[in-house]
């Protein structure tokens, strides 16, 4: 304090500040570095078409995490999301092939319940003042049951128009699938939305402290509700994809994209929290998580080192991240 | 009352405590006998909190000496204090409210048989004690469904458990309604028979008068004075409060008061705030007096629309109806709140975010927010207001409490809000940025806003009010024009000593 300290230095710390300061140099960083770890360890890993294999990996999760961030920016969580995307999905293959509904309508139906329990989620957490955890824990298991009353078996024989997203184009040699591009597009247009709107204002300031956001004009029962819902409607088109992915409707599906999400989110430095993050981070998170399943894969390292792996990535990323904002 | 002085438990000498920018506390003494209640005294921010904090272990400090019964002591824990016998019963009581009174009187050491806990002995030694302060509900009672006079009777019983030879107690009047208050000092006079040392913090004059038999007076963290209750009168504590020289960093003012901006009507809020009636014209600034509790900021928050009130309130006549802060603002009202990190900054988010956050539909083309246009804008307030930082991205967290207010005043400024309701603009900032704040306000009323102004600080009060309104208990008692105003006048309403004033 007080220190006659020259320009230049202050310009070089303050450019270091920033970068330091950014929350997505930390992942992208990780993100790198470990694919030129994997790059080193396997011919295979730097090809067009392992890249798009990733990619793809990536697809579902990194979508429900869409929806987790926006959550979690809010100070919230949401442990529904793998389960709404299971409704959402074995209800629109279920009315498209078992009830011969026309695909296009059974893909709005499945949109419109994952916006109803968004709906539900929103309006107990805001109207009655329930914790986040407990009202997700609860529609979580609401949505299983549902999944599970609608149907046990794995729905089959889905028409082609449900598994277009499934199908790619090609760019220099390399396959992409649709489904990838509609997750990069969603990943843009949310960080946008954040960046330059007001609504996207509002969830960090409802996240960073609800009574000054109120203070401040903010309708935060709105905001909180909206997120929630606008989280859902990215379960739903995770969903979606999961269908063009494995192209059929699977009643097992989701039960642990709620901790996938979270870790994609944790990894990509935003703070559970709330009010300090960025969705683009969130894509890194996930993305990192899917090299490193990846890589492992092509040195031949088995499925649950992969699980003990990510495990131990996360502890080592937030730890990283607690120890650099501590004490600020 | 005074009883012959006992032996000198607590000497503090000399004792010092400064924060990053603020000297809370300076040169303060204060001796502590057996059996003797001492009243500290002195105006909000003063620095009678961290004085009780230094001795429960709270914070160190970091000047000065402590000695207890002779013997030099460091206090560096709440442990530490304990350990000397030292216990604090805080505003906000340390209970655990789904415990019975007899577990959270043990809570910490509960004794033990083997390893089982002899609840016999806890249930006997729990009832001796409450027995002791005269106090006739079961020991088994669950502490949540205590009144808050009850619970803080707990409180004591717990310090006494702990063989307590000094008790401090922070305001424990202002939980307390007139009847409870009569039990409470019967409580404190038996502790007092029992040879333990009291320091009993309360801004009522009546309670230092009836209790202690010494006071100790505080201003700007600084000791002032200690006198015998019997050699002193209530002119005498509110001039030691309060005398000190008006400082020259108040704008002249020259009020051409416009017409009505804010009426309100009747305006009541449950048991905190009632029969308020006021108006607010153009160009003037009202201060609002009072001691905390005395309903000021519950007040103003009725008027912001951020709690529900009965009564009414019209803005250049037309009615004015806040069901909500976004209501207020709708209509140009604003409140920077008296808790400028609680309820007024997005702490962890940067000085643009902070400034537009309210104004952002002005800002906007389409839904989309103008980002060229926002940061000119918030540059420009960067520069009007001499707000000090390296850009417009820094979080507002690592700021200093001056440019936060700027920030927040920039936030409604940009919005071109019309009335300023200014819960205590300046607590914790120091002395250049005050000045700097009060310029602003000058400016602001030239241009025809309105400001309403709550302060503790009787300087700033005099200095900027054109009007002032002193609150006790829920309403207005007295109002007062700039020439009828002195310190001594408005802080014997803002007491009810006003009959001893005259």
């Amino acid at each position: 304090m007080g220190a006659v300290v020259s320009n230049a230095t202050k310009r070089r710390s303050s450019i270091l500040d920033m970068l330091l300061a950014s929350p997505i140099m930390g992942p992208l960083a990780a993100l790198v570095l470990a694919s030129i770890f994997f790059a080193t360890q396997s011919d295979k890993f730097l090809t067009g078409a392992n890249l798009s294999l990733i990619i793809q990996q990536v697809m579902v999760v990194g979508t429900l995490a869409i929806g987790q961030t926006l959550v979690i920016l809010t100070g919230g969580i949401d442990l529904s999301n793998g389960m709404i995307m299971a409704l959402a999905s074995v209800l629109t293959t279920g009315l498209a092939v078992q009830s011969g509904m026309h695909p296009a309508l059974a893909i709005l139906v499945g949109l419109f319940v994952s916006i109803a329990f968004g709906l539900l989620n929103g309006s107990l957490i805001t109207g009655i003042g329930l914790p986040a955890f407990i009202v997700t824990l609860g529609t979580y298991n609401i949505a299983y049951a549902l999944v599970r009353i609608y149907t046990t078996s794995t729905i089959t024989k889905l028409p082609p128009s449900l598994l277009y997203l499934g199908n790619t184009f090609n760019i220099g040699g390399t396959e992409i699938t649709y489904g990838s591009v509609l997750m990069v597009i969603l990943y843009a247009i949310t960080w946008y939305v954040l960046r330059s709107t007001p609504a996207g204002r509002a969830v960090y300031a409802v996240g960073d402290n609800p009574e000054a956001a109120r203070l401040a004009g903010i309708n935060t029962k709105v905001v909180l509700t909206g997120v929630y819902i606008v989280a859902a409607i990215s379960y739903g088109i995770a969903g979606l994809l999961l269908v063009s992915r494995t192209g059929v409707g699977d009643p097992q599906a989701g039960q642990t994209g709620n901790l996938d999400s979270i870790t994609a989110v944790v990894l990509g430095g935003t703070s559970l929290l709330g009010g300090r993050g960025q969705i683009m981070g969130t894509l890194i998170g996930a993305l990192i998580v899917g090299v490193f399943r990846n890589g492992l894969q092509l040195m031949g390292v088995g499925t649950i080192y992969q699980v003990l792996i990510t495990g131990i990535l996360v502890i080592v990323a937030v730890s990283i991240d607690y120890l650099t904002h501590r004490g600020k | 009352m005074s009883s012959a002085p006992g032996k000198v438990l607590l000497e503090m000498k000399g004792i010092g405590k400064s924060f990053p920018g603020v000297k809370a506390l300076q040169g303060v003494n204060l001796t502590v006998r057996e059996g003797q209640v001492h009243a500290l005294l002195g105006e909000n921010g003063a620095g009678k909190s961290t004085l009780i904090k230094i001795l429960s272990g709270a914070y160190t400090k970091d000047e000065g000496e402590i000695f207890f019964e002779g013997q030099p002591v460091e206090i560096r824990s709440p442990q530490d204090a304990q350990a000397l016998g030292i216990s604090t019963i805080y505003q906000e009581f340390n209970l655990a409210r789904n415990l019975t009174v007899a577990e959270n009187i043990f809570l910490g050491h509960l004794p033990k048989k083997g390893i089982a806990v002899d609840w016999v002995q806890v249930k006997q030694r729990a009832r001796e004690i409450l027995d002791i302060l005269g106090v006739t509900f079961s020991v088994d009672t669950l502490t949540a469904t205590l009144s808050v006079a009850e619970q803080q009777l707990v409180e004591i019983a717990k310090s006494l458990n702990r063989q307590t030879r000094i008790l401090i107690m922070d305001e424990p009047s202002a939980v307390l309604g007139e009847k409870d208050l009569e039990k409470l000092f019967e409580v404190v006079r038996s502790l007092q028979a029992k040879g333990i040392g009291i320091i009993y913090i309360s801004h009522r004059m009546k309670e230092i008068f009836e209790l202690a038999d010494e006071v100790t007076v505080f201003k700007d963290g600084r000791y002032v004075d200690t006198r015998l209750i019997s050699n002193v009168t209530m002119d005498d504590l509110v001039r030691l409060m309060i005398g000190r020289e008006l400082k020259d960093v108040y704008p002249k003012r020259v009020v051409a008061p416009g017409t009505v901006l804010l009426e309100a009507k009747n305006i009541a809020r449950t048991k905190l705030v009632h029969d308020i009636s006021f108006t607010l014209r153009a160009g003037e600034i009202i201060g609002f007096a009072g001691i905390t509790g005395s309903g000021r900021t519950e007040l103003m928050r009725a008027i912001f629309g951020a709690d529900p009130y009965t009564g009414e309130l019209r803005i250049d006549g037309q009615p004015y109806k806040p069901r909500s802060p976004s209501d207020a603002i709708a209509r140009g009202v604003a409140l920077v709140t008296e808790d400028r990190k609680a309820q007024g900054l997005l702490l962890k988010l940067n000085i643009t975010i902070n400034t537009t956050i309210s104004g952002l539909k002005h800002l906007c083309r389409y839904g989309i927010i103008q980002l060229s246009r926002e940061l000119t804008l918030v540059k420009k307030f960067i520069q009007d207001l001499s707000i000090k930082t390296p850009g417009p991205n820094f979080i507002v967290a690592n700021m200093s409490g001056g440019n936060q207010q700027k920030v927040i005043l920039a936030r409604w400024l940009s919005i071109g809000t019309r009335i300023f309701i200014l819960d205590e603009p300046t607590r914790g900032i120091d002395v250049g940025s005050k000045s700097e704040i009060y310029q602003i306000m000058d400016e602001l009323t030239k241009k025809g806003v309105g400001i309403i102004m709550i302060s503790s600080e009787l300087p700033e009060v005099l200095g900027m009010s054109d009007r002032i309104m002193v609150m006790r208990e829920g309403t207005i008692v007295k109002e007062l024009s700039r020439a009828e105003a002195s310190e001594e006048v408005v802080m014997s309403y803002a007491v009810g000593s006003e009959i001893a004033a005259h």
